[in-house]
């Protein structure tokens, strides 16, 4: 039985909680510790896809605070969109939110989303996040840590 | 000229129709009121015509004979929709006749040219449109073969009625048993295969998906819910009745090959994207189902099971009357969606719930009991099958210990992707959005054809919910098959099935009206917590982001049908091109990507072609005796008399 053994060496891998965050907001479908996202790439490097990934892996572990990406904004609180959004993505973005039901979040990742980033003036550029749909919670950095993107998934979650 | 194609519509389909309903009160009367007899000298010398009608044949005349009048009233907005020639709307009711006096027949003679009768009709009829070419190569298949399956035929019959020493059935059914076995061998053999090719059983099954579809669907709707069946009344009447009971041999074989039809069938129609080409296989398919039955009644009485080799023979006839109900509805419905739209192509059909719901209601009536579900007309004569096979006393039997599980398997597997096949038709040629502008323009045909289809329908419902009515027919008609267990209590075909000396019953009425309740059930409680909700509000289909879902994005048949194609490749071989061209500046851009994809019958391309062949280089060289030059055939002729001379001499 190697994998168990291979369990048992590992042990827990997971970081500890830090403390929750302070700046909170009420939970979009008014239940904590169960945010559903969609995650809406709008033109990012994918550099903020790889932090994020790194944010519900093992290791980090972002579902522990009850927040979940799912398949289809028919199933989302709200979604999580990264990079600036280009003028192919601007109306997939539009339809993508519609799709969501209300009330609900949208969670702007990285420094394109937040104000247009390194691509701020690119010529196929519509604008940030912000420039297109209204954003509740902004995570700056370029790409930012996985630790950020937790904390600003428990300000959402209330866990 | 319409006025006059429509008067002509109306006449053929009206006397269609009228023989249709003679043939059913026939069918009726002699089941019920003991036999009709009938002689008429002077028609073919020296024997005469012989007409003897028995309650089998009374099952197959009223059988034809309902289908005849559905077949009679929508033929009227047919014919006039399609303008039918003088000679197709003669033939019509022609053929029909032909039908009803093939089981009706009481000598070999008579039965022989009846049974030519009616395969020269319905060649004529598959003709109809002969100016597409697809209709003559689909003539030519059907006429070679039925002619082959019709030497077949009289060979065996000559070959009986000389041994039996006897030319009507009545004497050779009493001396039957009394042929020597080789020559009993040598008939089963040679009845098999004439009367299978005209079954579609494997493998002479491949005029029908050919002329089916070609055919007019009125006409398809006759040859595939009743001609087809008279092959299998040939079985039941030369083989079962006449010769049998016969050795454990011929109950295997027959298993074999309807086990092998009905697997092959159901395969081919599950990848079929010609909507009649999915029928005509499914015809294969159930009657490979039938042949099953017959197999192990014939097997079972061999092996001394009587008891369930009545049940085995009940399903069989079950099916064949609950096949000609929903079959005959099948090909109607389709047929009102190609005058409709002009397409066969369940690739681009699509939509038709919205534009053609009659049509639509039809068809879903018809793949309901295509799929052999319960509440649909296929599923009494299936259910009443696996029970027997199940159900199956081995008596220490090795072979029947083998092959009960066996067919047990092939009809699972059977009616499993019989149930995917149904699905794909009626889902994909049906429900969603129109795929073409022609579907998207369709509409709903004439009154009569409505009605007809109406009619179909409503006697595929009785037969699926209340098979009982079917009880007092198959008892008369067990009761003239003793070879196969006929004398035995039978099954009881009542409100409730009962089958005796197994733990099994079934009610299908109990079933539908549990089913009915159920439904109101769930659409009240639907009701009262919509009311309790807030309203719902209106929000875009979700496209994956894209703007709008386009037909084009929708399950076709051909994907639908790629993973069971992937699934039985060796059975299938289909034949697969991925052409990718790329852009000339870089091997890494993709300009055009081509997909074709078709399945061919494998029996076809393997076991047909080299036959072919083989006859195109015969006919090659006989071809160079013939150069045209009249002193040759001088020469020929010459010859000829001289060889006859030196013969005679
Ligand atoms: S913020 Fe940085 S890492 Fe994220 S998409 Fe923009 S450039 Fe890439």
């Amino acid at each position: 039985m190697t994998w168990i053994g291979a369990i048992r060496r590992a042990g827990r891998i997971v970081e500890p909680a830090p403390s929750a965050p302070s700046d909170r907001m009420a939970p979009p479908a008014g239940v904590t510790g169960s945010l559903q996202l969609r995650h809406v790439d709008c033109g990012s490097c994918n550099g903020c896809e790889i932090e994020i990934a790194g944010a519900f892996s093992a290791v980090y572990d972002a579902e522990r605070f009850g927040a979940r990406l799912v398949a289809s904004p028919r199933h989302a609180d709200g979604i999580l969109a990264t990079g600036v959004v280009t003028r192919n993505m601007h109306d997939p973005l539009l339809n993508t939110l519609a799709a969501v039901p209300q009330p609900r979040v949208v969670i702007a990742v990285g420094d394109c989303a937040v104000d247009g980033g390194v691509f701020r003036d690119g010529y196929g550029v519509v604008g940030s996040v912000a420039d297109v749909v209204p954003v509740d919670v902004e995570v700056p950095g370029c790409p930012p840590t996985p630790a950020q993107i937790v904390a600003a998934l428990r300000s959402v979650t209330g866990r | 000229m319409s006025t006059t194609a429509g008067r002509g519509a109306l006449v053929s389909g009206g006397s269609t129709t009228a023989v249709g309903a003679a043939g059913l009160v026939l069918g009726l009367s002699s089941i019920f009121g003991g036999g009709v007899h009938l002689r008429i000298g002077w028609l073919l010398p020296l024997v005469g015509v012989r007409f003897d009608v028995d309650p089998l044949g009374g099952l197959l005349i009223a059988l034809t004979g309902a289908v005849a009048v559905v077949v009679g009233v929508y033929a009227v907005g047919y014919a006039r929709h399609e303008h039918w020639s003088v000679l197709t709307l003669v033939l019509l009711p022609t053929f029909v006749a032909a039908m009803i006096l093939v089981p009706a027949a009481g000598t070999v003679t008579t039965f022989l040219l009846c049974w030519e009768l009616m395969a020269a009709a319905s060649l004529a009829l598959v003709l109809a449109d002969h100016r597409r070419a697809a209709v003559r190569s689909a003539g030519i298949v059907y006429a070679v073969m039925t002619q082959l399956g019709f030497v077949a035929i009289l060979v065996a019959l000559v070959v009986l009625s000389a041994a039996g020493g006897a030319d009507d059935f009545a004497t050779l059914a009493t001396r039957g048993g009394a042929v020597a076995s080789g020559t009993r061998t040598a008939v089963f053999l040679l009845t098999v295969i004439g009367f299978g090719s005209k079954a579609g059983l494997l493998p002479l099954h491949a005029w029908l998906p050919r002329a089916h579809p070609e055919a007019p669907s009125p006409v398809s709707a006759l040859m595939s819910a009743s001609m087809v069946t008279m092959g299998i009344y040939g079985i039941i009447r030369i083989d079962l009745q006449i010769l049998g009971p016969g050795p454990t041999w011929w109950g295997l074989t027959l298993m074999a090959v309807g086990a092998m039809s009905a697997v092959f069938g159901v395969l081919q129609a599950s990848v079929a994207t010609d909507l009649k080409r999915l029928l005509a296989y499914s015809t294969t398919e159930n009657m490979g189902l039938v042949t099953v039955a017959l197999g192990a009644a014939a097997l079972l009485s061999a092996s001394g099971a009587p008891t369930i080799a009545a049940i085995a023979i009940t399903a069989a006839l079950v099916h064949l009357v609950g096949h000609a109900a929903f079959k005959a509805l099948g090909f109607l419905a389709a047929g009102s969606v190609l005058a409709s739209s002009g397409l066969r192509d369940l690739d681009r059909l699509g939509g038709l719930v919205r534009s053609m719901p009659v049509t639509t209601a039809m068809f879903g009536i018809s793949a309901l009991g295509a799929s052999g579900l319960p509440l649909g007309a296929g599923f009494v004569g299936e259910w009443l099958l696996l029970q027997s096979l199940i159900h199956a006393p081995t008596q220490g039997d090795p072979m029947v210990a083998l092959a009960m599980p066996l067919a047990v398997g092939a009809v699972a597997l059977t009616t499993g992707v019989g149930i995917a096949t149904m699905v794909k038709a009626f889902g994909v040629g049906f429900l969603a959005r129109p795929r073409s502008t022609q579907a998207a323009d369709a509409h709903e045909m004439s009154r009569g054809m409505a009605v007809g289809m109406g009619l179909a329908a409503a006697s595929a419902a009785v037969l699926a919910v209340a098979p009982g009515v079917l009880g007092p027919v198959v008892q008369r008609v067990l009761a003239v098959l003793p070879a196969v267990g006929g004398d035995t209590a039978g099954p009881h075909l009542g409100a409730m099935l009962r089958l005796p000396g197994i733990p099994g019953s079934m009610s299908p009425g109990v079933i539908a009206v549990a089913l009915v309740l159920a439904v109101i059930v769930a659409v009240g409680l639907g009701r009262w917590g919509r009311s309790r909700r807030p309203a719902p509000a209106d929000v875009p289909l979700w496209a994956c982001g894209a703007d709008e879902l386009s037909p084009r994005m929708q399950y076709t048949a051909t994907s639908y049908a790629e993973p069971l194609q992937r699934v039985f490749d060796d059975v299938l071989r289909p034949d697969t091109d991925i052409e990718v061209s790329h852009f000339a500046e870089s091997r890494y851009l993709i300009a055009k990507v081509t997909y074709r994809n078709r399945v061919e019958d494998p029996i076809e391309r393997g076991l047909y072609a080299p036959v072919v062949r083989a006859v195109g280089a015969v006919a090659e060289r006989v071809r160079r005796a013939h150069n045209g030059s009249v002193h040759l055939y001088l020469a020929y002729g010459a010859l000829g008399l001289l060889v006859v001379l030196l013969v005679v001499r």
